[in-house]
C-alpha cells in the first residue's frame, strides 16, 4: 500500500520500531496464529489493521486470505513481515490440513508479501503479475532497509513462476475449485494482480480497492478508473478489498472509490489549467473529505503522482 | 567564465565515477559531497548561510514523489536583478550537482522552480552568486529514498522532445517541460528487468530572441520530463524558444512560447 520512497521510518527509526514490537508491542511468537474468519464457503480472510505505514503495527495493515480447495489451498498475500507470514501460515494449518500450493502476491507493497517465506518449505508455485519481480528488484533497499524485509522474500519471487515477464496462469485449479487470476494494466502499480473464486464470487481485490482508506496512487491515475471500468463489469458477490471491511456492496466500494480518484484528476486538472506549479498545487490539498482514513498520509502524494501524469495530457 | 562552465562539468564527471550506484546494502551514504565539491566550485570564498530576507529554499521534508520533488529557490527583493549564478547540490544523490542556472543580468527572478529524483535522505542546497560575487547559500532536508531507480512513470511516453509550456494566470510564472525519459542510469526496466542506460538532458536554455534569458547545464538529477518554471518580478518576455539538449545524441531539441493575448494580465 505504501510507495517506493514514501520513506516513513528511516534505518534508525526502523530498528527502534522492531525493539519496541519485541518488547511492549504486539510481539507476534512464530507460532501465533493470525486472526482469520471464513467470509464464504472455504474463503478465509485475516482483516488488516487501519493503521498509518509509519505506525507500529504497520507489518498488520493489509487484508490476506486463503482459500481451500479439495486438493489444496492458494494463499493471498502474505502480510508485512515474515512473523505475520508465519502466523498466517499458522492459521492455514488450524483450518485445513491440505498442502499449500499456490502462493498468490497482488503487488509489490511491503505490506502484502514480506510474509512470503514463511511459505516456502510448503514449496508452493508463487504467482504475481509479470512485472511483480523487477518491481520487487527495484524495491529491494527500500524494503530491506526500511520495511526489515528478510531474504527468503526475494527468493520467493525469483522462483521459475514468477520469472519477469511470465505471465500467471489465466486460472489455477485447487481441485473442484477454480480462481481466475487477472494481471492489470498500470492502476495502483504496475504490477496489480487480482483474484477472483468463482465458486463463491468473491473476489480478492488486492489494492486496486481500497475501504475506508485512502486509496495511494503510485501507478496510473487514469489506469486505475479504467482497471475500476472494467472491476465494474464483473459479477462479483463479495470483494475483499487489499485495505477496509470486506463487503457484499461491489457497487458501493466501487463507486466511492471512483469518486475520491475522479476528484483527484479534477482538482489536478484545474491547478493545471491556471498554471499552477507542483508546489502551488500540493499547498493548496484538499480537505479531507468523503471519510477515507489516512488522508494526510496519502493525498499529498496522490495529488504529486497525478500532476505529473496529468501535465502531458 | 568558459572555465566557470567546465568545472562543475568535471566534477560531476568524477563523482559519477567514483560513487557506486545506489541501492546496494552495505554502501555508505556519501555524507561528505558538498564539502568535497565546495572548493572546486566556490574555492575559500565566504558563503552566506543565514536571513530569510535574501532567499530560500523550499522542499518537501518527506517528499510526496521521491523521483520527482519538486524544489523552489526564493529570491527576496534583495537579491531580485542582482542573481548571475544559480547552482543547486543534492548532497547524497549519485550525481550531486542537479543544475547550474546562469541567469541574464538584470532578469529579476522571483523564483526557481525545478523538479529532481532524490535518492535517499539528503540536504538540497541551493548556492546563488550575485553579479558583484557574493555568495548565498540555503538548504533543506528532505526525507525520501529511491528517486534514482524508481522505474519510468506510468504516464504514456509521448514524443521524445515534445515541450509544454505552461504560464501562470498573471502572465510573470511560465513552466517549462520536455517530454524525455532523463534516465538516471540507476533505473531498471520493469518489463524485462535489464538495467535502462544513461538518457539525459544536459542543458536547456531559454531565449528572448539572440539574448539567453536562462543557460542550464543539467543532468541525472532532474526527474523524467525535466521541468523548470522561472517567476519574475516583470511578466515574462515573448516569445521564448527553448533548447534541450540531449545526450547522448547531443540532439538539440527546440520550441517557441509565445504569450497568448489572453492570457497574462498585461
Amino acid at each position: 500500500m505504501t510507495r517506493a520512497g514514501a520513506a516513513p521510518g528511516r534505518r534508525l527509526t526502523c530498528a527502534v520500531a522492531v525493539l519496541l514490537l519485541g518488547a511492549a508491542g504486539r510481539p507476534l511468537a512464530a507460532a501465533e496464529t493470525l486472526e482469520v474468519r471464513e467470509v464464504a464457503h472455504g474463503v478465509f480472510v485475516h482483516e488488516g489493521r487501519p493503521l498509518s505505514v509509519n505506525a507500529q503495527g504497520r507489518e498488520d495493515i493489509a487484508n490476506l486470505g486463503f482459500i481451500v480447495g479439495s486438493r489444496c489451498v492458494a494463499v493471498i498475500d502474505t502480510g508485512g513481515s515474515a512473523a505475520i507470514g508465519a502466523a498466517l501460515r499458522e492459521a492455514v494449518r488450524a483450518h485445513t490440513a491440505k498442502p499449500v500450493c499456490f502462493v498468490i502476491n497482488t503487488h509489490v507493497h511491503f505490506d502484502h508479501l514480506l510474509g512470503n517465506g514463511a511459505f516456502l518449505s510448503d514449496h508452493p508455485r508463487f504467482l504475481g503479475h509479470p512485472q511483480l519481480p523487477a518491481a520487487l528488484a527495484r524495491s529491494r533497499a527500500l524494503l530491506v532497509d526500511t520495511y526489515g524485509a528478510q531474504p527468503q522474500v526475494f527468493a520467493s519471487i525469483a522462483a521459475p513462476s514468477t520469472a519477469p515477464g511470465t505471465p500467471p496462469p489465466a486460472d489455477i485449479d485447487l481441485g473442484g475449485r477454480r480462481l481466475k487470476l487477472t494481471a492489470w494494466p498500470t492502476a495502483h502499480t504496475d504490477c496489480d494482480l487480482t483474484v477472483f473464486d468463482a465458486a463463491t464470487g468473491t473476489l480478492f481485490a488486492g489494492d486496486l480497492l481500497f475501504i475506508g482508506r485512502t486509496p495511494a496512487l503510485e501507478g496510473s491515475l487514469n489506469g486505475w478508473l479504467g482497471a475500476l471500468d472494467d472491476l465494474g463489469r464483473e459479477r462479483v458477490r463479495r470483494v475483499i478489498p487489499g485495505h477496509g471491511p470486506p463487503t457484499t456492496d461491489f457497487r458501493q466500494a466501487l463507486a466511492a472509490e471512483r469518486s475520491y480518484l475522479q476528484d483527484l484528476k479534477a482538482t489536478v486538472q484545474a491547478a493545471l489549467a491556471a498554471g499552477q506549479s507542483l508546489p502551488e498545487t500540493l499547498h493548496q490539498a484538499r480537505a479531507p473529505a468523503g471519510g477515507w482514513l489516512l488522508w494526510e498520509e496519502n493525498e499529498p502524494r496522490n495529488l504529486a503522482r497525478a500532476y505529473e501524469e496529468l501535465e502531458w495530457q | 567564465m568558459t572555465h566557470t562552465r567546465l568545472v562543475p562539468g568535471l566534477v560531476t564527471a568524477a563523482v559519477l565515477l567514483t560513487l557506486p550506484p545506489s541501492g546496494t546494502a552495505d554502501e555508505t551514504p556519501a555524507v561528505g559531497a558538498w564539502q568535497n565539491m565546495r572548493p572546486h566550485l566556490y574555492g575559500e570564498r565566504p558563503i552566506s548561510e543565514s536571513g530569510d530576507e535574501l532567499m530560500t529554499i523550499e522542499a518537501p521534508a518527506s517528499t510526496p514523489d521521491p523521483a520527482a520533488t519538486a524544489v523552489t529557490v526564493h529570491f527576496g527583493e534583495g537579491l531580485e536583478g542582482r542573481v548571475r549564478q544559480v547552482r543547486v547540490i543534492i548532497d547524497n544523490n549519485p550525481s550531486p550537482l542537479a543544475a547550474t542556472f546562469t541567469l541574464r543580468p538584470g532578469l529579476a527572478l522571483e523564483a526557481l522552480d525545478l523538479r529532481v529524483r532524490i535518492d535517499r535522505y539528503t540536504s538540497v542546497r541551493a548556492i546563488a552568486e550575485t553579479t558583484d560575487g557574493q555568495l548565498e547559500m540555503r538548504s533543506a532536508w528532505v526525507n525520501a529514498a529511491g528517486g534514482c531507480s524508481t522505474p519510468p512513470s506510468a504516464a504514456p511516453p509521448g514524443t521524445l522532445g515534445e515541450v509544454r509550456f505552461r504560464p501562470s494566470a498573471d502572465g510573470h510564472a511560465l513552466q517549462v517541460s520536455i517530454r524525455h525519459p532523463n534516465n538516471s542510469g540507476f533505473q531498471i526496466d520493469p518489463r524485462s528487468g535489464d538495467p535502462i542506460p544513461p538518457h539525459f538532458i544536459s542543458r536547456l536554455r531559454l531565449l528572448a530572441g539572440d539574448e539567453v534569458l536562462v543557460d542550464a547545464e543539467t543532468g541525472i538529477s532532474l526527474s523524467e520530463n525535466p521541468t523548470l518554471r522561472l517567476r519574475s518580478r516583470d511578466p515574462m518576455p515573448s516569445p521564448l524558444k527553448l533548447e534541450a539538449t540531449d545526450i547522448p545524441s547531443q540532439q538539440l531539441f527546440t520550441a517557441t512560447w509565445t504569450a497568448s493575448p489572453a492570457a497574462g494580465t498585461r
